[in-house]
């Protein structure tokens, strides 16, 4: 009792109970308050440089000056708000075994999100593994992101890194359950095959018979459409499409590698052009792929334009075999076959490709040295539109899997922790020194400890990069990766394992461009239903706590132009997750003010004047706002620390929100209404503040 | 005039707990429906030869084949691509004659180019790093609640604001997952992304606003002294009473625009989040506060 009693008066005396006492001068009220208008139209300018930039091009239209435009980038908005890149990668897990596959699929798509995140700075994009049929696709969506190749060449950049041992399977053939079996498959699917081409050639509709038929999950729902097929694709196919008319259909099953076909010719339309042509090529020292080099760049100079003379259609192809140093030239006789734009280097493409059939052109130099080039001729091949009916059928290489070197192992970049450059210390030899997680380490003691005495090969983007004979089990999870680096490529490699190695390679096998995924109409009529409740709030605002009100609004323009400006300047990408926390920030700013009107209310009704009133209400509901503000930023906090993706967003937006709200509640909105205050009476106004005086006032209340 | 909040206390808590059980209940029976965003679902792309359907018609049309989220994306000139729950293949086949039907026509031939399984959108990692980080939030809260009312660690120690402010909390958040378990249950409203970030908006102004509250209690305290530790607390509740009501309304007048006025794919974030905004204003004033009243009960009683 004692004990409560001292407490109490103690606390009489702290800042709760005692009158608010703080002196700001007239002058630094005015000079706060143009810092509040200056503040709020540089925000203005930054979020809306739009309106600005076309001010200033009519001022430099008009007046001939040469004033600057400002970066009218765009805000970031993500996925959801915005279209962007959409791509599939191809996952090539056909070394692996089945059941592993999905969990490597699953490392490749959390590889990549990773590159694309921090690699690319693309935040908030979309990265999910899919499954057509047998293969694995992962498929990447990145918002914004105009400049696709850029995102591909960082995706492609990431190494596949795997650890393999000694394949000690004996290549076998199939059982003779196996061959039995096999063979019982194939005569069921020839059955089955000649069925459908009976139905065919009773006339009944071709798209009916691929319904019915056909094992061709992809095209079956396109009544078996493949489109416009290559010929290095479907060699039977086009060979039997190349001799028929439009709407023939084949009347004999036509074998392709994996099954066989009955083929419908929809349509013809012509392809890209091909040349063929042989060439003779003279390189020098230090040309490219040019070992064994007999003339330095001069002596081949005068050797190819020595030739160049000599030269004609008839002979081409023995002076190619004579003097060419293309290996195996003396057999060829430099003869390239046929070969599309883009598959030759520039210059040689160019020097060729409208040239006259029959002619020689030369000297052409490239990289790979001096050429002379003979145009066989040119071709525009055809391109065929067919749909088909498709069996499938088994060869040996379905039943027993094809017989490799290396076999995998499950160690691979996806259990990788880090990666380092270091040196060996007795041969002064660049390696990377990597560290296995705890998965990784225990596999690797156990390949180790399985192949002592035998080579481990280490496999990087699908090349053995090293090999090393295991000399004891090795159980720390240290390993190192030699390969004759330089310092550079060690650290390079080092920088690429780093931010993710793939367990498995992948492929772009597509590339889009796509358009917001919440549908940009949805947007436009949220945007105008969110403009409509603000609306409303500033309506509530001003009624309620009339002058007062209007300050708080003008100081949440503020804010909000604060806000926006500093996600402009920042990057931040706008999700409907980041517009979540902009939301939640706005409703939080307005709080403050609220809290901070309340407040005055509650003084002036104890009959202060209105500038002491002013000035507790600020001071009492300073702890609220800053305690409510603090929880709030110890959770976004946390939720940028751990969390990841749209989590990530919407507390970025959040603790940036906060913050400024605390700025602008504090010290915009006490700028504001110290500013009006003086045009006010001394007790305040009813009109102006709304509040009504209390007729019963209870004495003791008052302190 | 001062509303007797606190000597209703009995009420309101059993009030809330009915509701929090109910809640538990449905979460339990039925469990939140999760949408592709987690569950992976299907992903169908065609393309148009001349014309392509707009948003809104396709966006029906899904819903009439009873898939009530689709993701549909306009990708180049003539293609869309739509993400789906689940389709088994005769519901894949019955979509496609659908679509056919209703716009492949005039030699406006729809062709297939894409049908897939897609993975959940959200790494297992991803998760649990959001788990870990929302029991690492709330115990922040806790111990920074304990520091900042430590000057009123009579009679009712600082820490356990903390715990009612998160016992609140707990209550909002049970009841949005209680409504929308039960609208996931007969409507089929499904749960993904946004939703997951509805929550945590809910988390965050639940405590902000349970904070207000009690720092007006601690102000009281402060001033009056704790003799009366009810009257002290109610009187606090009275004097914030205005504000919460206040400061709710106008988060929600926005969110009650957005719902009515805007857009269909943004429905069920929104509702999530009115619903949890109201919760979290009604916890502050009807859990948080009489749950302390009762603590101090306790604590005197034990005495």
């Amino acid at each position: 009792m004692f004990l409560l009693n001292i407490y109490r008066m103690a606390n009489k005396y702290n800042k709760y109970t005692q009158p608010a006492s703080k002196n700001i001068t007239r002058s630094q009220i005015r000079w706060r308050t143009i810092g509040a208008v200056a503040l709020l139209m540089v925000c203005l300018v930054v979020v809306f440089p739009s309106y600005i930039n076309s001010g200033i091009n009519f001022v430099n239209n008009k007046a001939n000056l040469g004033l600057p435009t400002l970066p009218s980038a765009g805000f970031n908005l993500g996925l959801d708000l915005q279209g962007g890149a959409h791509l599939i990668y191809q996952a090539k897990t056909d070394k692996i075994a089945g059941k592993d596959q999905a969990d490597a699929v699953e490392g490749v798509r959390d590889v990549i999100e990773r590159r694309v995140r921090g690699g690319l700075g693309v935040a908030e994009p979309l990265v999910q593994t899919t499954r057509v049929g047998e293969d694995y696709r992962i498929i990447v969506e990145l918002p914004g992101v105009t400049d696709v190749n850029t995102a591909i060449k960082m995706i492609g950049e990431t190494p596949v890194l795997e650890f393999k041992e000694e394949n000690n399977e004996p290549a076998r053939d199939l059982t003779q359950d196996e061959q039995k079996e096999m063979d019982a498959y194939n005569k069921t699917a020839t059955a089955k095959a000649n069925l459908a081409l009976a139905a065919v050639k009773k006339g009944t509709d071709f798209a009916a018979v691929v319904t019915q038929y056909t094992e061709d999950a992809q095209s079956k729902n396109n009544g078996g459409d493949l489109g416009f097929i290559q010929q290095e694709v479907y060699p039977e196919i086009y060979a039997w499409a190349k001799t028929h008319q439009d709407g023939e259909v084949s009347q004999a099953l036509i074998k392709s590698f994996d099954g066989v076909n009955i083929v419908k010719r929809v349509a013809e339309k012509d392809g890209e052009k091909k040349v063929s042509a042989s060439h003779i090529l003279i390189c020098y020292i230090g040309a490219e792929g040019c070992d064994n080099a007999q003339y330095t760049k001069a002596e081949a100079k005068t050797k190819i334009e020595a030739l160049a003379k000599t030269v004609n259609a008839t002979n081409f192809t023995q002076t190619a075999k004579d003097n060419s140093t293309e290996p195996g030239a003396a057999q060829s006789g430099g003869d390239l076959g046929s070969f599309s734009k883009g598959q030759m280097v520039d210059e040689f493409e160019k020097a060729i490709w409208d040239a006259k059939s029959g002619t020689i052109v030369g000297p052409v130099e490239t990289q790979f040295g001096f050429h002379l080039i003979y145009k066989k001729g040119e071709e525009v091949t055809k391109l065929y539109d067919v749909a088909r009916v498709y069996i499938k059928t088994k060869s040996k290489t379905d039943v027993v899997p094809p017989q490799a070197q290396w076999k995998d192992t499950g160690l691979s970049g996806k259990q990788l922790s880090r990666a380092e450059v270091s040196q060996n210390y007795q041969t002064g030899d660049v390696q990377v020194a990597i560290k296995f997680n705890a998965e990784g380490t225990k596999l690797f003691a156990d390949l180790t400890g399985r192949n002592v005495g035998k080579p481990v090969a280490i496999f990087l983007d699908g090349t053995p990069i090293s090999s090393p004979r295991v000399n004891e089990a090795i159980t720390t999870g240290d390993a190192v990766i030699t390969g004759g680096f330089t310092l550079t490529e060690a650290k390079l490699l080092a920088q690429r394992l780093n931010s993710g190695a793939l367990p498995v390679p992948v492929e772009l096998i597509s590339q889009q461009k796509i358009d917001a995924s919440l549908g940009s109409d949805s947007l436009t009529k949220s945007i105008y239903a969110g403009l409509i409740g603000f609306l409303a709030v500033i309506i509530f605002m001003i009624v309620y706590y009339r002058l007062p009100g209007v300050i708080a609004v003008l100081a949440l323009g503020l804010y909000a132009s604060l806000s926006l400006a500093i996600f402009k300047v920042i990057g931040v990408t706008l999700t409907l997750s980041g517009i979540a926390g902009f939301i939640l920030s706005v409703g939080m700013a307005v709080d403050a003010n609220v809290l901070i009107f309340e407040r005055l209310k509650e003084e002036l009704r104890l009959r202060k004047s209105l500038r002491t009133a002013m000035e507790e209400a600020f001071i009492r509901s300073w702890p609220s706002i800053r305690d409510s503000n603090i929880t709030t930023l110890i959770s976004c906090v946390f939720l940028i620390w751990f969390g990841g993706g749209f989590v990530r967003g919407f507390a970025v937006t959040l603790s940036i929100g906060v913050l400024v709200s605390m700025f602008t509640a504090i010290t915009i909105t006490r700028t504001l209404m110290r500013f009006v205050a003086p045009w006010c009476g001394e007790f305040g106004n009813r009109l102006f503040w709304g509040y009504t005086k209390d007729k019963n006032l209870n004495i003791k209340d008052q302190i | 005039m001062t509303i007797p909040f606190i000597k209703y206390s009995k009420v309101w808590l059993i009030i809330s707990a009915v509701v929090a059980i109910v809640s538990v209940v449905f979460l339990a029976k039925w469990g939140l429906k999760p949408g592709i965003d987690f569950t992976g679902g299907s992903l169908l792309e065609v393309s148009f030869e001349k014309s392509r359907p707009e948003h809104d018609l396709i966006q029906k049309t899904w819903e009439d084949l009873g898939q009530k989220n689709a993701i549909i994306q306009k990708s180049g000139d003539k293609s869309l691509i739509m993400r789906t729950g689940f389709l088994t293949e005769d519901q894949h086949q019955l979509v496609l004659r659908d679509l056919r039907s209703k716009y492949a026509i005039d030699g406006n031939t729809m062709r297939e180019d894409r049908f897939e399984t897609i993975g959940s959108a959200v790494s297992k990692q991803l998760r649990t790093r959001a788990l870990w980080a929302i029991i690492l939030v709330n115990l922040g809260i806790i111990l920074y609640i304990a520091y900042a009312f430590r000057a009123v660690s009579r009679p009712v120690a600082s820490w356990k604001y903390g715990v009612l402010a998160i016992v609140a909390l707990v209550h909002d958040v049970l009841l949005v997952m209680g409504v929308f378990a039960l609208l996931g249950h007969y409507f089929g409203t499904e749960v993904d992304i946004p939703f997951v970030v509805a929550i945590l908006t809910v988390l965050g102004y639940s405590v902000n606003d349970t904070i207000v509250v009690y720092d007006r209690v601690r102000e009281n305290l402060i001033r009056r002294g704790s003799a009366n530790f009810a009257d002290v607390v109610n009187n606090g509740l009275n004097e914030t009473l205005m504000r919460s009501i206040n400061t709710t309304m106008k988060t929600t007048l926005p969110l009650f625009a957005l719902f009515f006025l805007g857009g269909s794919t943004i429905h069920s974030f929104v509702l999530a989040l009115i619903i949890g905004i109201i919760s979290g204003a009604y916890s502050s004033i009807f859990i948080a506060t009489p749950m302390l009243v009762l603590v101090e009960k306790w604590q005197h009683k034990s005495a």
